[in-house]
């Protein structure tokens, strides 16, 4: 069981923004993860389309957060497409089926605890264990 | 995020097994009719079960497949585990680093296993083959 890169490169992508305190270009954003431009590009179209990146055109142009209390959730929703275990939905056994509940189980710890981090609380642990030395 | 097929396949025979094997070995032939799986597919996921004892193989007409111990003592952890390589979110950290990359980890990855885990802390294939354990545990 694993993200998909686009998963988890948009998640750093987000936590890097949430130190942030300008817009941030592509190429620095690409210079502080290591993501490629043209990567980024991409992960940044289904970020922008959930609203949790707005992007401004311009010299002092660049993306930024949309809003301080962005969750994991919210990034990986967005980023993976749907955030389903296993596609039990449209299913017709699922009332038989015991293995069902299994990914109910899963799907619900993934998913609770996932709303429960922000971005801004990685970017905080980043901040006090990185004191000082930039990121 | 996806469990793969082999993960969801896998744990639909060992219940099938599990709620059928009093009768003796039963061949896949059957669990494919049964629930409506390809046999084929069965086959490869039965020989990664068996290979990490959690399957028996019964050879011989009348032959096929048995747990390998009571289903009480098989932990869907373990199963899940196995089926899928490794369920866990955090990644060994392949060269360096970044800052970022370890804050995710550590607080986000690393806590979501723990979490996983928990949800699964001591649930036996016994308590998934039971019918009633959908209406205790939700």
């Amino acid at each position: 069981m694993k993200l998909s890169t686009k998963g988890r490169y948009s998640l750093q992508t987000l936590v890097y923004l949430a130190t942030c305190r300008e817009n941030c270009s592509i190429r620095s954003i690409s210079e502080a993860t290591g993501i490629s431009s043209g990567y980024l590009e991409q992960l940044m179209i289904p970020l922008r389309k959930a609203e949790l990146v707005e992007a401004e055109r311009g010299v002092q142009g660049g993306y930024r957060l949309a809003r301080p209390d962005i969750t994991c959730h919210e990034v990986l929703s967005a980023s993976e497409g749907d955030f389903e275990p296993a596609p039990c939905k449209g299913c017709e056994r699922t009332d038989a089926c015991k293995t069902h509940q299994i990914w109910a189980l899963l799907q619900s710890a993934v998913v609770d605890f996932s709303k429960q981090v922000t971005i801004a609380d990685l970017a905080s642990h980043l901040v006090e264990s990185e004191a000082g030395g930039g990121i | 995020m996806k469990i793969s097929t082999r993960g969801r396949y896998g744990l639909r025979l060992l219940v099938d097994i599990a709620e059928h094997g009093m009768e003796g070995p039963i061949a896949l032939s059957i669990v494919a009719q049964r629930q409506k799986l390809s046999e084929k597919y069965l086959q490869q996921v039965a020989l990664l079960l068996t290979r990490s004892n959690f399957l028996i193989s019964v050879k011989g007409s009348g032959g096929g497949y048995l747990l390998s111990r009571s289903p009480d003592q098989i932990l869907i952890y373990d199963v899940l585990d196995v089926l899928e390589g490794n369920i866990a979110f955090e990644e060994v950290p392949q060269g360096e680093e970044s800052a970022i990359e370890r804050s995710i980890r550590l607080h986000f990855y690393q806590k979501l296993d723990q979490e996983v885990k928990k949800v699964f802390e001591g649930l036996t294939l016994a308590e998934v083959t039971k019918a009633e354990w959908f209406t205790y545990v939700i």
